[in-house]
Protein backbone atom coordinates (compact mmCIF):
# COMPACT_ATOMS: atom_id res chain seq x y z
CA UNK A 1 0.00 0.00 0.00
CA UNK A 2 1.63 3.27 -0.88
CA UNK A 3 4.41 2.15 -1.96
CA UNK A 4 4.50 4.01 -5.06
CA UNK A 5 3.42 7.36 -3.74
CA UNK A 6 3.45 10.06 -6.04
CA UNK A 7 2.25 13.74 -5.93
CA UNK A 8 0.48 12.93 -9.04
CA UNK A 9 -1.75 10.84 -7.17
CA UNK A 10 -5.52 11.47 -6.18
CA UNK A 11 -7.38 13.35 -9.36
CA UNK A 12 -7.29 10.18 -11.91
CA UNK A 13 -4.32 7.63 -10.98
CA UNK A 14 -5.18 6.49 -7.42
CA UNK A 15 -8.24 8.35 -6.78
CA UNK A 16 -9.45 8.86 -2.92
CA UNK A 17 -13.20 8.00 -3.82
CA UNK A 18 -12.70 5.74 -6.85
CA UNK A 19 -9.74 3.84 -6.17
CA UNK A 20 -9.47 4.10 -1.72
CA UNK A 21 -13.22 4.53 -1.06
CA UNK A 22 -12.55 7.02 1.14
CA UNK A 23 -15.43 10.07 1.90
CA UNK A 24 -17.70 7.73 0.50
CA UNK A 25 -20.97 7.72 2.73
CA UNK A 26 -21.90 12.10 1.59
CA UNK A 27 -21.61 10.84 -1.80
CA UNK A 28 -23.75 7.60 -1.52
CA UNK A 29 -26.66 9.62 0.94
CA UNK A 30 -26.16 13.44 -0.08
CA UNK A 31 -24.74 13.31 -3.58
CA UNK A 32 -28.27 13.03 -5.57
CA UNK A 33 -28.23 17.15 -6.69
CA UNK A 34 -26.05 19.03 -7.97
CA UNK A 35 -27.32 21.94 -5.63
CA UNK A 36 -26.20 19.12 -2.62
CA UNK A 37 -22.82 18.51 -4.61
CA UNK A 38 -21.79 21.91 -4.62
CA UNK A 39 -22.05 22.54 -1.06
CA UNK A 40 -20.44 19.66 -0.25
CA UNK A 41 -17.44 19.87 -2.35
CA UNK A 42 -17.39 24.02 -1.43
CA UNK A 43 -17.30 22.01 2.84
CA UNK A 44 -15.14 19.92 1.54
CA UNK A 45 -12.30 21.42 -0.29
CA UNK A 46 -12.45 24.34 2.43
CA UNK A 47 -11.90 22.18 5.42
CA UNK A 48 -9.42 19.42 3.85
CA UNK A 49 -7.66 21.99 2.44
CA UNK A 50 -7.27 24.05 5.50
CA UNK A 51 -7.36 21.15 8.47
CA UNK A 52 -4.56 19.58 6.31
CA UNK A 53 -2.24 22.56 5.43
CA UNK A 54 -2.22 23.58 9.47
CA UNK A 55 -1.39 19.99 10.25
CA UNK A 56 1.68 19.75 8.61
CA UNK A 57 2.98 21.87 11.18
CA UNK A 58 2.23 19.52 13.75
CA UNK A 59 5.07 18.25 15.63
CA UNK A 60 6.42 14.41 14.34
CA UNK A 61 7.99 13.93 17.88
CA UNK A 62 4.25 13.65 19.29
CA UNK A 63 2.69 9.71 19.50
CA UNK A 64 0.83 9.07 16.65
CA UNK A 65 -2.28 9.07 18.44
CA UNK A 66 -1.64 12.56 19.56
CA UNK A 67 -1.13 13.58 15.99
CA UNK A 68 -4.76 12.24 14.98
CA UNK A 69 -6.24 13.74 17.78
CA UNK A 70 -5.03 16.87 16.66
CA UNK A 71 -5.49 16.95 12.91
CA UNK A 72 -9.39 15.75 13.68
CA UNK A 73 -9.60 18.50 15.79
CA UNK A 74 -8.36 21.08 13.41
CA UNK A 75 -11.19 19.22 11.41
CA UNK A 76 -13.59 19.92 13.85
CA UNK A 77 -12.36 23.67 14.17
CA UNK A 78 -12.36 24.56 10.20
CA UNK A 79 -15.80 23.18 10.15
CA UNK A 80 -17.38 26.17 12.37
CA UNK A 81 -16.57 28.82 10.06
CA UNK A 82 -17.03 26.72 6.86
CA UNK A 83 -20.61 25.97 8.01
CA UNK A 84 -21.29 29.57 8.58
CA UNK A 85 -20.64 30.76 5.36
CA UNK A 86 -22.45 27.73 3.87
CA UNK A 87 -25.36 29.13 5.86
CA UNK A 88 -25.15 32.41 3.65
CA UNK A 89 -24.23 30.54 0.07
CA UNK A 90 -26.06 27.69 -0.18
CA UNK A 91 -29.50 27.85 2.19
CA UNK A 92 -30.86 25.05 3.34
CA UNK A 93 -28.49 23.24 2.38
CA UNK A 94 -27.01 21.85 5.85
CA UNK A 95 -31.02 20.99 6.98
CA UNK A 96 -30.60 18.61 3.55
CA UNK A 97 -27.08 17.09 4.18
CA UNK A 98 -27.67 16.61 7.90
CA UNK A 99 -25.08 14.76 9.76
CA UNK A 100 -22.98 14.70 6.30
CA UNK A 101 -22.15 17.93 6.34
CA UNK A 102 -20.65 17.56 9.53
CA UNK A 103 -19.05 14.64 9.01
CA UNK A 104 -16.88 15.74 6.13
CA UNK A 105 -14.92 17.73 8.67
CA UNK A 106 -13.97 14.43 10.29
CA UNK A 107 -13.31 12.86 7.00
CA UNK A 108 -9.96 9.81 6.93
CA UNK A 109 -8.29 12.44 4.42
CA UNK A 110 -7.75 14.55 7.26
CA UNK A 111 -8.06 12.35 10.17
CA UNK A 112 -5.73 9.10 9.12
CA UNK A 113 -4.54 9.49 5.68
CA UNK A 114 -2.88 12.91 6.06
CA UNK A 115 0.05 11.33 7.55
CA UNK A 116 0.57 8.20 4.64
CA UNK A 117 -0.85 10.56 1.77
CA UNK A 118 1.09 14.02 2.26
CA UNK A 119 3.12 14.63 4.76
CA UNK A 120 5.51 12.23 3.04
CA UNK A 121 6.11 15.13 0.77
CA UNK A 122 8.05 18.34 1.40
CA UNK A 123 5.49 21.90 1.86
CA UNK A 124 5.24 22.58 -2.03
CA UNK A 125 4.61 19.38 -3.22
CA UNK A 126 2.28 18.58 -0.41
CA UNK A 127 -0.12 21.43 -1.41
CA UNK A 128 0.00 19.99 -5.00
CA UNK A 129 -0.50 16.80 -3.87
CA UNK A 130 -3.48 17.42 -1.50
CA UNK A 131 -5.28 19.97 -4.25
CA UNK A 132 -5.20 16.85 -6.94
CA UNK A 133 -7.04 14.71 -4.36
CA UNK A 134 -9.48 16.88 -3.04
CA UNK A 135 -9.94 17.55 -6.88
CA UNK A 136 -10.55 13.84 -7.55
CA UNK A 137 -13.05 13.68 -4.56
CA UNK A 138 -15.04 17.07 -5.92
CA UNK A 139 -14.84 15.85 -9.66
CA UNK A 140 -16.33 12.36 -8.81
CA UNK A 141 -19.11 13.91 -6.49
CA UNK A 142 -19.75 16.07 -8.89
CA UNK A 143 -20.70 13.60 -12.08
CA UNK A 144 -21.72 11.47 -9.44
CA UNK A 145 -24.44 13.98 -8.72
CA UNK A 146 -25.71 15.03 -11.93
CA UNK A 147 -25.96 11.50 -13.17
CA UNK A 148 -28.60 10.93 -10.17
CA UNK A 149 -30.26 14.04 -10.94
CA UNK A 150 -30.74 13.21 -13.95
CA UNK A 151 -31.47 9.60 -13.46
CA UNK A 152 -34.04 9.98 -10.45
CA UNK A 153 -35.35 13.67 -10.48
CA UNK A 154 -35.36 13.79 -14.46
CA UNK A 155 -33.51 17.45 -13.20
CA UNK A 156 -30.27 19.47 -13.82
CA UNK A 157 -29.12 21.78 -11.62
CA UNK A 158 -33.04 21.60 -10.66
CA UNK A 159 -34.21 22.52 -13.98
CA UNK A 160 -36.39 19.95 -15.60
CA UNK A 161 -35.32 18.50 -18.78
CA UNK A 162 -36.77 16.31 -21.12
CA UNK A 163 -35.94 12.90 -19.72
CA UNK A 164 -38.36 9.66 -20.61
CA UNK A 165 -37.27 7.02 -17.79
CA UNK A 166 -37.16 8.76 -14.51
CA UNK A 167 -36.09 5.99 -11.71
CA UNK A 168 -36.74 7.62 -8.12
CA UNK A 169 -34.79 4.76 -6.26
CA UNK A 170 -31.54 6.35 -7.67
CA UNK A 171 -31.98 9.12 -5.46
CA UNK A 172 -31.76 7.33 -2.28
CA UNK A 173 -29.02 5.72 -0.85
CA UNK A 174 -29.57 2.45 -2.30
CA UNK A 175 -28.69 4.23 -5.53
CA UNK A 176 -25.97 5.79 -4.25
CA UNK A 177 -24.13 2.78 -3.51
CA UNK A 178 -24.84 0.82 -7.20
CA UNK A 179 -24.25 3.97 -9.13
CA UNK A 180 -20.95 4.60 -7.33
CA UNK A 181 -19.84 0.74 -7.26
CA UNK A 182 -20.95 1.15 -11.36
CA UNK A 183 -18.79 4.61 -11.74
CA UNK A 184 -15.64 2.46 -9.98
CA UNK A 185 -15.90 -0.09 -12.50
CA UNK A 186 -15.73 2.02 -15.29
CA UNK A 187 -13.09 3.85 -13.65
CA UNK A 188 -10.74 0.85 -13.56
CA UNK A 189 -11.60 0.07 -17.02
CA UNK A 190 -10.92 3.52 -18.56
CA UNK A 191 -7.81 5.04 -15.56
CA UNK A 192 -4.39 4.22 -16.11
CA UNK A 193 -3.03 2.18 -13.79
CA UNK A 194 -6.56 1.99 -12.27
CA UNK A 195 -5.10 -1.43 -11.19
CA UNK A 196 -2.53 0.54 -8.78
CA UNK A 197 -5.10 0.70 -5.83
CA UNK A 198 -5.66 0.41 -2.61
CA UNK A 199 -6.02 -3.07 -1.19
CA UNK A 200 -8.63 -2.00 1.17
CA UNK A 201 -11.04 0.80 2.18
CA UNK A 202 -9.53 4.07 2.56
CA UNK A 203 -8.82 3.44 6.01
CA UNK A 204 -6.44 0.87 5.37
CA UNK A 205 -3.71 2.93 5.41
CA UNK A 206 -3.30 2.94 9.12
CA UNK A 207 -2.30 -0.79 9.15
CA UNK A 208 1.31 0.94 7.97
CA UNK A 209 1.72 2.01 11.77
CA UNK B 1 -41.74 -13.17 17.28
CA UNK B 2 -39.85 -11.24 19.23
CA UNK B 3 -36.72 -12.52 17.47
CA UNK B 4 -37.71 -11.75 13.99
CA UNK B 5 -39.24 -8.05 15.19
CA UNK B 6 -35.73 -7.12 16.74
CA UNK B 7 -33.62 -8.63 13.49
CA UNK B 8 -36.18 -6.30 11.31
CA UNK B 9 -35.59 -3.13 14.17
CA UNK B 10 -31.66 -4.55 13.27
CA UNK B 11 -31.65 -4.39 9.98
CA UNK B 12 -34.06 -1.10 9.69
CA UNK B 13 -31.90 1.24 12.20
CA UNK B 14 -28.55 0.18 10.62
CA UNK B 15 -26.03 2.96 10.04
CA UNK B 16 -24.21 1.01 7.02
CA UNK B 17 -27.24 -0.51 5.00
CA UNK B 18 -29.19 2.57 5.54
CA UNK B 19 -26.76 5.31 5.76
CA UNK B 20 -23.78 4.70 4.60
CA UNK B 21 -21.64 5.21 7.77
CA UNK B 22 -18.35 3.31 8.11
CA UNK B 23 -18.49 1.73 4.42
CA UNK B 24 -14.98 1.96 3.90
CA UNK B 25 -13.79 0.19 7.49
CA UNK B 26 -16.50 -2.37 6.70
CA UNK B 27 -14.66 -3.59 3.66
CA UNK B 28 -11.51 -3.43 6.01
CA UNK B 29 -13.18 -5.69 8.52
CA UNK B 30 -14.62 -7.91 5.90
CA UNK B 31 -11.26 -8.67 4.52
CA UNK B 32 -10.82 -11.65 7.22
CA UNK B 33 -12.77 -13.29 9.88
CA UNK B 34 -9.89 -11.83 12.52
CA UNK B 35 -10.18 -8.23 11.32
CA UNK B 36 -13.89 -8.57 11.48
CA UNK B 37 -13.86 -9.89 14.96
CA UNK B 38 -11.76 -7.44 16.51
CA UNK B 39 -12.81 -3.97 14.18
CA UNK B 40 -16.48 -4.31 15.01
CA UNK B 41 -15.82 -5.04 18.97
CA UNK B 42 -13.54 -2.38 18.76
CA UNK B 43 -15.96 0.16 16.84
CA UNK B 44 -18.72 -1.04 19.48
CA UNK B 45 -16.27 -0.11 22.51
CA UNK B 46 -16.15 3.03 20.50
CA UNK B 47 -19.75 3.90 19.68
CA UNK B 48 -21.10 2.97 23.46
CA UNK B 49 -18.60 4.78 24.95
CA UNK B 50 -18.87 7.54 22.93
CA UNK B 51 -22.44 7.89 23.38
CA UNK B 52 -21.78 8.30 26.97
CA UNK B 53 -19.92 11.48 26.62
CA UNK B 54 -21.71 12.36 23.56
CA UNK B 55 -24.96 12.31 26.34
CA UNK B 56 -22.40 14.40 28.65
CA UNK B 57 -21.84 17.17 25.94
CA UNK B 58 -24.86 17.28 25.16
CA UNK B 59 -26.08 18.13 28.56
CA UNK B 60 -23.75 19.92 29.61
CA UNK B 61 -23.07 22.50 26.44
CA UNK B 62 -25.46 25.38 25.97
CA UNK B 63 -27.64 25.90 22.91
CA UNK B 64 -25.47 28.63 21.38
CA UNK B 65 -22.45 26.74 21.40
CA UNK B 66 -24.03 24.59 18.98
CA UNK B 67 -21.42 24.32 16.48
CA UNK B 68 -19.00 23.40 19.02
CA UNK B 69 -20.77 20.39 19.36
CA UNK B 70 -18.33 18.47 16.67
CA UNK B 71 -15.22 19.57 18.92
CA UNK B 72 -16.84 18.00 21.84
CA UNK B 73 -17.06 14.81 20.18
CA UNK B 74 -13.79 14.37 18.62
CA UNK B 75 -12.34 15.23 21.89
CA UNK B 76 -14.67 12.00 23.88
CA UNK B 77 -13.54 9.96 20.87
CA UNK B 78 -9.74 11.64 21.78
CA UNK B 79 -9.73 10.76 25.32
CA UNK B 80 -11.85 7.34 24.80
CA UNK B 81 -8.69 6.46 22.19
CA UNK B 82 -6.31 7.22 24.21
CA UNK B 83 -7.13 5.08 27.03
CA UNK B 84 -7.80 2.35 24.90
CA UNK B 85 -4.44 2.44 23.30
CA UNK B 86 -3.56 2.83 27.21
CA UNK B 87 -4.79 -0.49 28.27
CA UNK B 88 -3.89 -2.36 25.60
CA UNK B 89 -0.44 -1.41 25.89
CA UNK B 90 -0.13 -2.53 29.06
CA UNK B 91 -2.84 -5.37 29.06
CA UNK B 92 -0.68 -6.88 26.37
CA UNK B 93 2.53 -5.23 25.85
CA UNK B 94 3.45 -8.29 23.05
CA UNK B 95 0.69 -8.07 21.15
CA UNK B 96 0.38 -4.21 20.92
CA UNK B 97 1.98 -3.28 17.76
CA UNK B 98 -1.06 -5.89 16.56
CA UNK B 99 -4.32 -4.74 18.53
CA UNK B 100 -2.85 -1.05 17.96
CA UNK B 101 -3.74 -1.00 14.46
CA UNK B 102 -7.81 -1.89 15.10
CA UNK B 103 -8.05 1.12 17.52
CA UNK B 104 -6.24 3.68 15.31
CA UNK B 105 -8.71 2.18 12.79
CA UNK B 106 -12.13 2.60 14.71
CA UNK B 107 -10.90 5.94 16.60
CA UNK B 108 -12.15 8.42 13.64
CA UNK B 109 -14.60 7.35 11.13
CA UNK B 110 -18.11 7.77 9.87
CA UNK B 111 -19.16 4.77 11.71
CA UNK B 112 -18.46 6.33 14.89
CA UNK B 113 -19.22 9.64 14.83
CA UNK B 114 -21.76 9.26 12.78
CA UNK B 115 -23.63 7.35 15.19
CA UNK B 116 -23.23 9.99 17.67
CA UNK B 117 -24.65 12.37 15.60
CA UNK B 118 -27.65 10.25 14.87
CA UNK B 119 -28.27 9.35 17.69
CA UNK B 120 -28.37 13.05 19.63
CA UNK B 121 -30.22 14.45 16.33
CA UNK B 122 -32.86 11.65 16.69
CA UNK B 123 -36.43 13.27 17.35
CA UNK B 124 -36.17 11.78 21.06
CA UNK B 125 -32.55 12.86 21.54
CA UNK B 126 -33.64 15.70 23.93
CA UNK B 127 -35.29 13.10 26.01
CA UNK B 128 -33.17 10.62 26.06
CA UNK B 129 -31.34 9.23 29.55
CA UNK B 130 -28.06 8.50 29.49
CA UNK B 131 -28.81 4.77 29.52
CA UNK B 132 -31.06 5.27 26.21
CA UNK B 133 -27.74 6.74 24.91
CA UNK B 134 -25.23 4.30 25.52
CA UNK B 135 -27.88 1.53 24.46
CA UNK B 136 -28.52 3.26 21.12
CA UNK B 137 -24.65 3.22 20.90
CA UNK B 138 -24.45 -0.40 21.67
CA UNK B 139 -27.21 -0.90 19.24
CA UNK B 140 -25.12 0.51 16.16
CA UNK B 141 -21.71 -0.99 16.95
CA UNK B 142 -24.43 -4.43 16.84
CA UNK B 143 -25.80 -3.62 13.64
CA UNK B 144 -22.03 -2.92 12.15
CA UNK B 145 -21.75 -6.54 13.28
CA UNK B 146 -24.68 -7.87 11.42
CA UNK B 147 -23.60 -5.67 8.10
CA UNK B 148 -20.13 -6.96 8.51
CA UNK B 149 -21.57 -10.75 8.87
CA UNK B 150 -23.45 -9.71 5.84
CA UNK B 151 -20.52 -8.90 3.62
CA UNK B 152 -18.54 -11.57 4.64
CA UNK B 153 -20.79 -14.37 3.56
CA UNK B 154 -20.10 -12.71 0.05
CA UNK B 155 -17.01 -11.56 -0.18
CA UNK B 156 -15.24 -14.25 -1.34
CA UNK B 157 -17.65 -14.93 -4.72
CA UNK B 158 -17.73 -11.17 -4.83
CA UNK B 159 -13.52 -11.38 -5.22
CA UNK B 160 -13.85 -14.35 -7.31
CA UNK B 161 -12.58 -14.86 -10.82
CA UNK B 162 -16.10 -15.76 -11.84
CA UNK B 163 -16.71 -11.52 -11.82
CA UNK B 164 -14.93 -9.59 -14.79
CA UNK B 165 -11.71 -8.00 -13.09
CA UNK B 166 -12.82 -4.34 -13.89
CA UNK B 167 -16.03 -5.18 -11.23
CA UNK B 168 -13.94 -7.32 -9.18
CA UNK B 169 -13.80 -6.47 -5.40
CA UNK B 170 -14.83 -3.01 -4.54
CA UNK B 171 -17.02 -2.00 -7.28
CA UNK B 172 -19.14 -5.71 -7.15
CA UNK B 173 -19.12 -5.17 -3.17
CA UNK B 174 -20.91 -1.71 -3.94
CA UNK B 175 -23.55 -2.77 -5.64
CA UNK B 176 -23.67 -5.93 -3.63
CA UNK B 177 -24.39 -3.36 -0.67
CA UNK B 178 -26.87 -2.06 -2.73
CA UNK B 179 -28.85 -4.83 -3.59
CA UNK B 180 -29.02 -5.58 0.44
CA UNK B 181 -29.82 -1.57 1.05
CA UNK B 182 -32.70 -1.55 -1.35
CA UNK B 183 -34.51 -4.85 0.50
CA UNK B 184 -34.29 -3.09 3.88
CA UNK B 185 -35.47 0.01 2.22
CA UNK B 186 -38.50 -2.03 1.42
CA UNK B 187 -38.93 -2.89 5.07
CA UNK B 188 -39.01 0.82 6.07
Amino acid sequence: MNKKLSVSDGFIRRNSVLSGLMVISPIIVCGNTIMNALALIYAFSAITFTSVAVGAFVPKKLPYGVRIIIYTCLGALSYIPVKAAAEEFFPGVIDRTGIYFMLIAVNSLITVQSETKFYRFTKGKMIISLIRHILGFDAVMLVISAIRELIAYGTFCGRVVDADIVISGLGLPFGGFIILGIACGIYRCIAPNSKDTDDFGGDSDVYNF
Amino acid sequence: MFIISELVALLTTNLILTQALGTSTLFIAAGSRKNLLWTAITISVFTTLGSFGACLVNGLLPDNFYDLRLLFYVLVIGIIYVILLTILYFADRKNFCTTRKYVHMSAFNCAVMGTLFTISDSSFGADMSMGSYIMAGAEAGTGFIFAAFVLTAAFKRLNSKDVPAAFRGFPATLVYLGIISMAIYALL
